[in-house]
């Protein structure tokens, strides 16, 4: 039997390439563009995007440096977006059938 | 959004963390190069005794103190840069690094040479320190093995405290060090590598 209540998801998150940035901030104290464009598999365009919509919601803080010569993109998690991640993992486990007590 | 998506969701998150934990596993480099350090200040120690020229131990060691501490500061710098993720894990595991080496100067090298106590107890102190490296290591990577090598240092030091003389002290610390040190980071060594190919 599923739960008949079901949380409303967080639409800054409910994308496959957000939460899997969220997924990988939330243990990472930082992690770079290159990095995080590679094990979600997208496009510099696309992740750009998806980053931006992140950094408006105040869930990431992405800094731009140089290292050398190169530029450099690394993200990293704000507190506001470790609550909102939390808040998902909350929301999504009420899609799931209730625990037999 | 049903029950399927919110698995297919759940599958995502638990394959980026395993991601972020392959990307950013220890590889036990700093170990190995360490250990080889070691094994050689007590290859030297054993020609220092046996030529009896026992004022001339505490420069082999702080020899093989200083080249592994320049070679750990130039190779954390040089990782750092290189590292495209930095977890909350790895920043746990090099100050606890930087502690044990610390911890290391201080009851291996500065102490006895205020004179605190004799250099008969380096040994039983240097097991302790490693105690508590391979036990908070252990559970900073949540793997099991590394905890019990650091009860093993600690029972090393609690055996070596009952023995008298400098040489059988150093001969236990050598088997505790083959045993609880080179053992562990070969282990830590291969199930890097063994990490990395399953990628």
């Amino acid at each position: 039997m599923t739960s008949d209540k079901f949380e409303s998801l967080d639409p800054v998150i409910h994308s496959q390439v957000r939460l899997a940035v969220l997924s990988i901030l939330i243990t990472a104290r930082h992690a770079d563009f290159n990095y995080l464009k590679r094990e979600t598999g997208t496009t510099d365009g696309n992740l750009s995007t998806h980053l931006a919509k992140l950094e408006e919601a105040g869930y990431i803080q992405v800094k731009k440096s140089f290292q050398g010569k190169k530029p450099l993109t690394t993200c990293a998690l704000k507190e506001r977006g470790k609550a909102a991640f939390a808040r998902y993992l909350r929301a999504l486990e009420s899609y799931f059938p209730a625990e037999k007590k | 959004m049903d029950e399927l998506q919110a698995k297919e969701e759940i599958r995502l998150i638990k394959a980026m963390l395993e991601k972020t934990k392959r990307a950013t596993a220890e590889s036990g480099t700093l170990f190995m190069v360490w250990g080889v350090l070691i094994a050689l200040a007590l290859v030297g120690n054993y020609i220092l005794v046996y030529f009896k020229k026992y004022d001339w131990e505490w420069l082999n060691w702080v020899a093989v103190t200083v080249v592994g501490w320049v070679y750990s500061v130039i190779y954390g710098i040089r990782k750092e840069r290189k590292q495209p993720v930095r977890t909350y894990v790895q920043t746990s595991a090099r100050h606890l690094y930087i502690a044990c080496g610390a911890g290391f100067l201080f009851v291996g090298i500065a102490l006895p040479a205020l004179g605190v106590y004799s250099y008969e107890a380096i040994t039983v102190l240097i097991a302790v320190v490693s105690g508590i490296l391979f036990f908070v290591m252990g559970g900073i990577y949540e793997w099991p093995v590394l905890r019990w090598f650091g009860l093993l240092w600690w029972m090393g030091a609690l055996g070596m405290s009952f023995i008298k003389g400098i040489g059988s002290r150093t001969l236990i610390f050598t088997v505790l060090f083959v045993a609880c040190y080179l053992v562990p980071s070969f282990i830590l060594r291969s199930k890097y590598k063994k990490e990395r190919t399953s990628k």
